[in-house]
């Protein structure tokens, strides 16, 4: 039987940016889906904002706002209405919900295009609406699985933005790479993952003295190479 | 399970189908469409056909005319028949070729043998899928049985008896059946039939576009993500495929039934009687039909959530779907067969025992024990259905079937 994700152990603190390091296949997908609560553990368990993983799901993906590469929208829906539906399904009220829009699209310049059909957009403006969704209900914690994959780097950057914003917000963010120079340019802490097993974990500082080596990306492949 | 939730999903599968081109022409443009085609558009090309091959004029040719001059002219007296001469090895060709449409042959001793009292032997050659070969038979027999009349008339009046001595019999079929057993007869055979093959098609593309249709797009991960757990979302995306099953199986019967009663008025005076009959199927009818097949639709939405769900893509959903057509259409078809009995132990087949019940209902037959049992074992069909569609939502494996 071929185990996903192997006895992984880490920390992620609020005001934090957490990233998950590994090749494809590696786990990552798996072990960010097992904190979002999509996928359970078979053995083991998680705490997020406070809730256990296994017993309180329904509350840990209130608390979760969570964004993959792919966009994930609605073609046929407008930025608006599938804002509005994930705004709902948060359990927001009508009131909250118009209120958090205005300051999100006014945040995100989703404004001059809320009412067009998603598949109408440019992917610039899709990853926006796909940000707008994932911040909505505020959540502290950001759960972000290889969110600039397939981006080039002009829209990457409103990834990284919401990265670096919710840091300063005082947010949890973990999101999920295989890209060693974003990996070592915005996070906090580290951890590489390999065949399922967290291999490493800790500051690129500390990774650095660990291997004696300072590039990232031969620091992994020594680490994962073990 | 929550209230709130399921209704945010059912109204958003709801707005989203809504705004899907390809299950609005299935679900709503078709259905309405579909019958005043088939009966206007098919109807009037045929008789517009029919009325052509009447007026215009057919060319007849005629072998042995000395054998039968009395005939001959009587029948090229006729309007619209004309007269032409073709060698009788070329007859077979030119008829094929549609240059003749029939030709009459008398044998040498036609009028010897009439004379003589015994019967005389006159040939037709025509085609018989050639429409105005066949009118140009009906013409020439026409005028033939005329004229036998004429003949058979003279030779009664010789030996002193009357046309009714040889006809002493007269018999009178007399229809007891009530008027709206009559008029129900053609819709309580297609009705049942269509009504779910409507359901069907009905449920078909928003249950591959909200399960499959969403995979592919990626959007049913991120909804896992929600609050709203596997139930609500279940709940929801049943619904909302429920609705459009029943509201093409409705819209479809409602126009296959004004369509068909347009269709008795202007093809066949006759009926009035059998419009007037159809327009009497009363209300409890049209309740009955409405509820029993409440149950059928929800077998049809969960079975075929359940099984789309299964699937990678849209493609791929087609092709585990497309075959239940099949399984669906052949018990269905029980109320279009005549004199299918409901017996007993139809009532646990499924699609089959509702289809001879809305016949019976829709000809004004209420056997409330059948009806009722029949309700009560699609029920217990569509909660099984259901529970393996909700099960099929909590299996990971499926969710992200890669």
């Amino acid at each position: 039987m071929v185990k996903a994700v192997d006895q992984a152990d880490f920390e992620c603190r609020p005001g934090e940016i957490f990233g998950l390091l590994g090749l494809n296949g590696a786990g990552k997908t798996t072990t960010l889906r097992l904190l979002s609560t999509t996928l359970k553990p078979t053995s083991g368990t998680a705490s997020v904002a406070g809730y256990d993983i296994v017993r309180e799901p329904e509350k840990v993906k209130s608390k979760i706002g969570f964004l993959t590469g792919n966009t994930a929208l609605y073609p046929r829906l407008t930025a608006d209405e599938v804002i509005t539906f994930f705004a709902k399904l948060q359990g927001m009220t009508d009131g909250n919900i118009e209120e958090r829009k205005r300051e999100v699209f006014e945040l995100l310049g989703i404004d001059s295009f809320r009412d067009t059909k998603i598949d109408k957009l440019s992917t610039g403006m899709k990853q926006k609406v796909s940000i707008a969704r994932t911040i909505i209900h505020n959540p502290p914690v950001l759960v972000l699985d290889e969110p600039t994959v397939g981006l080039d780097v002009i829209t990457s950057r409103a990834i990284i933005e919401l990265i670096k914003s919710a840091k300063q917000q005082g947010k949890t963010v973990i999101f999920s790479t295989h890209r060693m120079e974003e990996a070592a340019k915005l996070c906090d802490r580290i951890a590489i993952i390999h065949n399922g097993k967290i291999a490493a974990t800790g500051t690129l500082a500390e990774l650095q003295k660990q291997t004696g080596l300072s590039d990232l990306e031969d620091i992994f492949v020594k680490l994962a190479g073990e | 399970m929550q209230i709130r939730q399921i209704k945010n999903i059912y109204l958003k599968e709801m707005l989203d189908t809504l705004k899907d081109r390809r299950t609005l022409i299935s679900m709503i443009i078709i259905p309405i469409l579909i019958f005043p085609l088939l009966m206007f558009g098919l109807g009037s090309l045929v008789s517009s056909q029919v009325k052509k091959a009447q007026a215009r004029e057919k060319t007849i040719a005629i072998y042995g005319e000395e054998f039968g001059p009395e005939l001959t002219k009587r029948i090229f007296s006729q309007e619209g028949l004309v007269r032409v001469d073709i060698k009788r090895d070329s007859l077979a060709e030119f008829l094929h070729a549609k240059v003749i449409q029939a030709a009459v042959e008398f044998s040498p001793d036609f009028e010897s043998r009439l004379s003589r009292g015994d019967t005389a032997g006159v040939e037709i050659c025509y085609d018989e899928t050639e429409v105005k070969s066949k009118f140009a038979l009906g013409q020439i027999e026409q005028v033939i049985r005329q004229y036998e009349a004429e003949l058979v008339e003279a030779k009664l009046k010789a030996v002193s008896l009357s046309k009714e001595s040889i006809s002493p019999i007269r018999v009178t079929p007399k229809n007891l059946a009530s008027p709206e057993k009559m008029g129900g007869f053609f819709l309580a055979m297609f009705l049942p039939y269509m009504l779910m093959i409507l359901c069907m098609t009905g449920a078909m593309y928003p249950a591959m576009d909200l399960t499959a249709g969403e995979k592919e797009r990626g959007t049913l991960e991120t909804l896992l993500v929600t609050p709203a757990s596997r139930l609500d979302i279940a709940s929801g995306k049943f619904l909302a495929v429920l609705t459009a099953s029943f509201v093409t199986g409705v819209l479809g019967t409602a126009s296959m039934t004004a369509s068909s009663l347009m269709g008795f008025m202007t093809f066949d005076e006759a009926s009035v009687e059998t419009v007037s009959a159809t327009l009497s199927i009363s209300p409890l009818s049209i309740i009955l039909v409405l509820v029993l097949i409440i149950p059928i639709a929800c077998l049809f939405s969960s079975l075929l959530l359940a099984l789309a769900l299964m699937a990678r893509s849209y493609k791929e959903a087609q092709s585990y779907i497309s075959p239940l057509m099949i399984v669906v259409i052949f018990p269905a078809f029980a109320s279009l067969m005549p004199g299918f009995e409901f017996q007993t132990s139809h009532t646990f087949i499924p699609i089959m025992n509702t289809s001879l019940v809305l016949k019976d209902v829709l000809l004004g037959t209420f056997e409330w024990e059948r009806i009722g049992l029949v309700f009560l074992v699609n029920t217990v069909y569509a909660a099984v259905g259901i529970y393996l569609a909700k099960r099929m939502f909590e299996k990971e494996s499926v969710l992200f079937r890669i």
